[in-house]
Order: structure tokens, then sequence, then C-alpha cells
């Protein structure tokens, strides 16, 4: 018997557990072991050891368990209040967007009447103009920003 | 199956609190073994418990109920545990092979039905293993875990640690083969 047939054997007897064999290899093995004392031994501590291994138990602790249950129950409320929340922005940006499309012309003709009594250039009070529409949109996208980058770094 | 898995899928988009209980009762043994199997410490698994539910709530609907719950379930637990390793040590799991300290991290089950004597030899043999299964690498502790403890398949083991089908199996030989000489020239 080479050193060749006791490798095969042994890589064969771990791979029976690891993603079991072919009828050949099985058969193979099968006659290596009648006659081959060092594979039998080697067959019988690979079984033995996933025996010992599938024994092994852990304990949960009850404690942890009901911790974690109220953790969990805790994080769903605080997840529902955030949702509730932020069906509340999109509901007052939606309104925001709505009166200020309507608004539009009359604060641009307000603009420009005040950019003609005080004197300031034509690109100064449009400046003005586009600010007013845009500033509450970047308020309310810095407001996301800082929530979702919070709420990462706690996960 | 499928329908079920749908079902769960449904239950944690809405983040359904029975639900989340009923799955906690399910798998909290499972869960705590694979991440003391994953760190080796007791009590950085407890922590990797709490924080593997919460996020399974955030992260309730990214499930879509392909795979089987406990994949998705242990696929959380380890990225968190790579996740806390990196920030920590910019390593991998590798790191993680380094065996715990403080409390025992297996402890024998034990029915009314052992004496005191029976019950410190099943103590003393579940020690013995651990000692063994700690000195191995993190990687084939974890891979031997899900395949001979869990029953998974390779497949659903490859999705769980994102690795290859071949490097599994090469884990799981390795693993096996390290745990059966450990367990048998130390004569534990």
């Amino acid at each position: 018997m080479s050193e060749n047939d006791h490798e095969r054997a042994e890589r064969l007897i771990l791979g029976d557990w690891v993603e079991g064999l072919s009828p050949t290899d099985h058969q193979w093995v099968n006659r290596h072991l009648e006659t081959c004392a060092r594979c039998s031994k080697f067959a019988d501590s690979a079984e033995q050891a996933l025996r010992r291994l599938r024994s092994v138990s852990v304990r949960v602790d009850p404690v942890l368990v009901r911790a974690t249950r109220l953790r969990l129950h805790a994080r769903a409320l605080e997840l529902h209040e955030r949702r509730v929340q932020l069906t509340m922005l999109w509901i007052s940006c939606a309104l925001s967007w709505v009166l200020g499309a309507l608004s539009a012309p009359f604060v641009w003709r307000a603009f420009a009447w005040l950019g003609e009594r005080s004197r300031i250039p034509a690109f100064a009070w449009q400046l003005g103009f586009a600010l007013w529409w845009t500033l509450p949109a970047v308020a309310v996208t810095v407001v996301f920003v800082m929530r979702r980058t919070r709420a990462e770094n706690r996960l | 199956m499928e329908r079920e898995t749908q079902a769960l899928a449904r239950g944690l988009r809405r983040r359904d609190p029975d639900l989340l209980d009923r799955l906690i009762e399910q798998y909290q043994y499972r869960l705590l073994r694979y991440l003391l199997y994953l760190t080796g410490s007791r009590e950085a698994a407890e922590d990797f418990f709490q924080e593997t539910w919460v996020r399974v709530i955030d992260r309730g609907h990214q499930y879509n109920g392909k795979f089987k719950f406990e994949t998705w379930l242990f696929t959380i637990a380890r990225n968190l545990v790579i996740d806390f390793r990196r920030r920590k040590t910019a390593g991998s799991l590798d790191a993680l092979s380094e065996p715990g300290e403080g409390q025992p991290m297996a402890e024998p089950a034990a029915p009314d039905n052992l004496s005191p004597a029976d019950l410190a030899a099943a103590h003393e043999e579940s020690e013995r293993i651990w000692a063994a299964l700690v000195r191995l690498p993190a990687f084939y502790r974890e891979v031997l875990l899900l395949r001979f403890q869990e029953d998974l398949s390779l497949e659903e083991i490859a999705a769980v640690v994102a690795a290859p089908l071949s490097t599994v199996k090469s884990r799981l030989y390795r693993g096996l083969s390290e745990l059966r000489e450990k367990l048998e020239t130390e004569k534990v």
C-alpha cells in the first residue's frame, strides 16, 4: 500500500463528511479501510471529533433574551415614530413647494419692486429671489442628510 | 417554504413585534452559538447578539425571502463582527482566532437526570472540546459550525461567509482535519 493510497483515503474520509462521496470513491475507501489499520484509526478519530463537536452546547442567558426583546421593542417604536416624523416632513415639504410655486409670480414682482426702489442691480434682486426659492429646499436636504448620517453611524 | 419566507419578509418590513419575539425565541440559541464560534468570547458574543437583532429590525426591509432566514441572520451577525473588528484593528475574521477570556463559552445542557458527577464530567468534556476549538482559526470554526451543527448546505455556507464554494470546502477539509488532530494529539 503506497503513501498515496493513505493520503487519498484520508482525503476521502474527510470528503465523505464534508461533501459526500461518489459510489466509486465510497467503494474504494471502504475496501481500503478493511485492510488498513492506520486509515481505520484516522476514520474513527475523525468521526469521534465530529461527534464531540456536535455535542457542544451553549447556554443562553434568559436575562440576555429579555433585554434583547425590550431593546427591540423600544427600537421598533423609535423607528415607527421616526417614520411618522418623516412623513410629516414630506407633507410639509410638498405643501411648502405648492405654496412657493403659487406665490412665485407675486414674490418675483415684490423683489423687482424692492430692487427698483433701493436701486440695486437686477442680478442682485434676482439672486435674492433665487435664494428665497431654493433655501428651504437646501435646508430640508441638509436635515435629511444629517439624519441619514446619524442613522448610519448608529448602525 | 418559499411562502413561509415571503410571509417572514413581509412581517420584517412591517417590523411586526410579535414576529420579532417569535424569531428571537426560535433563533436565540443558534445565533448565540454561531457568535460564540465566531468571536471565541462569551462577552463579545452576547454584545453582538443584541446588535444583530437590532440590525435585523433596522434592515428587515432588505430580507427578500430568497434565502432561509437563518442564512440571512448569520450573514448579518458575521458582517457586524467583521465591521467591528475592522474599525478596531483594521483586521478581518482572521483576527478573531484568539480565545476569549472570562466566562466559559460552552456549557453542557443540564438535564435533571444527570448526577452531579455526570454533570461535572460533561462540563469537563465541554471545556476540553472548546479548548481545542478556540485554538482553531475563526474561519475554520465558523464553517465547521455551519456545516456540522447547523447542517447548512455548502452553497448556503458560501452565501453566509461570502466566499467561493471551493474556499468553503477547503476550509471544511482543513478545519475538520485540524480539529481531529487537536483532539487526537492532546488526548482530550
